[in-house]
C-alpha cells in the first residue's frame, strides 16, 4: 500500500504517465486508487507527433496495470521519508 | 487476459434486444445508453446503436441489424478519456484504447486494410460518440465506476522469481480492504508528504523510528555484557 499512499500525497500536482504501449501522457494528478488506477485532469500527450488524434483530453482514466512509470514533480519526493518506508515495507511490516 | 474487442452476434429480447450478459458470475447492467455511434480505430463510424455498460463489459448493439455489435471487457481497456477537443475528434466523445494482447505477434507487412475483412485484434483505440454530448461526464463516470470493479486477477509469481510488487493488482490480497476503492480527493493540497494527510506513512515512520531504537538498545546491552565479562 506505500505507493497508493504516496500517490494519494501527490494529488492535485502534476504528473507524466508513462504507459506500457510508450504512451505518455501529462496531468494533474485528480485522484489515484488501491490498484493504482490514475484520474488525470486537463491532459496532453507528451508526444503529440505520435499519437495527434489525442492532442488533449480533459478527464483521462488509465488502468493502473497499464501503467509503466509515473513521473513525479521533483518538488514532490521526500527521499528521506520513502527511504524509511520503502525499508519498511521491505521488512514485511 | 486481455481479449480485447470481440464481435457480438447474439442478443436476447425482442426489437434491437439486449446484450446477454451473465447474471451468474454476478454481471449486471449498469447502464443502457441510446443514440451512440461506435468508431473503432480509424473506421468510419458505425451507427445508430445502443450502448450497454455492465459491470463487466461494453457492448455496443446495431439498432438496425441484430447481427451487429462489438463488445470489450473492462479488463481490456487501459484508459478512457472524454475527448472534447474538435482537432482531436470531430466530435465530443468517450476516447478509449485497448488492450487486445496481440501487439507482440503482430507484424505489419502481412496488414492488408484493403481486404475490408474488419479485424478485431488489430483495433486498439474505440470512440463512442453519443448524441447527445451531455451524457459524457455521466458515461465517464460510469466506465470509471466499473474500470474499478474489474482489477487483473492476481498473478502467478513472476518469471523471475523474486517477490517484487510490480503493480498494485499484486497488492489485492495485502489490504484487506473492501472491493470499494476509495479515492483520494484533495481535501488539503498543500500538505507534505508524511504530515497530517498521510497517516498510513507517518505511522509507517513512526514504527520505524520505534524498531531502529530497540536495536540500538539491542546492541548497548551486548556492548554491557561485554564489559562486564572483561
Amino acid at each position: 500500500m506505500l505507493f497508493f499512499s504516496y500517490f494519494k500525497d501527490l494529488v492535485g500536482r502534476e504528473v507524466t504517465v508513462e504507459l506500457k504501449n510508450d504512451l505518455a501522457i501529462r496531468g494533474t494528478l485528480h485522484s489515484v486508487d488501491q490498484y493504482l488506477n490514475i484520474k488525470l485532469e486537463n491532459t496532453r500527450v507528451v508526444d503529440q507527433d505520435k499519437y495527434p488524434h489525442m492532442l488533449s483530453v480533459r478527464n483521462c482514466f488509465i488502468r493502473g496495470s497499464v501503467v509503466r512509470y509515473v513521473q513525479l514533480p521533483p518538488e514532490g519526493v521526500d527521499v528521506e521519508l520513502l527511504h524509511d518506508a520503502t525499508r519498511r515495507e521491505a521488512r514485511g511490516g | 487476459m486481455a481479449s480485447g474487442l470481440r464481435i457480438v452476434t447474439e442478443r436476447v429480447g425482442d426489437g434491437a434486444g439486449q446484450p446477454v450478459l451473465d447474471p451468474d458470475n454476478g454481471e449486471e447492467l449498469m447502464h443502457v445508453q441510446p443514440g451512440v455511434s461506435i468508431v473503432l480505430g480509424n473506421r468510419p463510424p458505425e451507427s445508430p446503436g445502443t450502448l450497454y455498460i455492465s459491470t463487466k463489459q461494453v457492448v455496443w448493439l446495431s439498432d438496425t441489424d441484430r447481427a451487429k455489435g462489438y463488445a470489450v471487457d473492462f479488463v481490456s481497456l487501459s484508459l478512457h478519456a472524454v475527448s472534447r477537443d474538435p482537432d482531436a475528434y470531430h466530435s465530443p466523445c468517450i476516447y478509449t484504447q485497448i488492450e487486445t494482447g496481440a501487439e507482440e505477434l503482430e507484424s505489419e507487412d502481412s496488414d492488408s486494410e484493403s481486404d475490408n475483412i474488419l479485424n478485431l485484434s488489430k483495433i486498439t483505440e474505440m470512440r463512442l460518440v453519443p448524441s447527445d454530448p451531455n451524457q459524457l461526464d455521466t458515461l465517464f463516470a460510469i466506465f470509471c465506476e466499473c474500470a474499478e470493479l474489474n482489477p487483473d486477477p492476481i498473478e502467478a509469481e513472476g518469471e523471475d522469481g523474486h517477490n517484487w510488487v510490480f503493480s498494485a493488482d499484486q497488492l489485492e490480497d495485502d489490504g484487506g480492504e473492501d472491493d470499494d476503492s476509495e479515492w483520494a480527493i484533495p481535501e488539503n493540497s498543500s500538505h507534505s508528504i508524511g504530515s497530517n494527510g498521510n497517516h498510513d506513512l507517518a505511522h509507517s515512520v513512526v514504527q520505524l523510528h520505534i524498531n531502529d531504537q530497540r536495536f540500538e538498545d539491542a546492541e548497548e546491552m551486548e556492548q554491557d555484557d561485554k564489559n562486564g565479562h572483561h
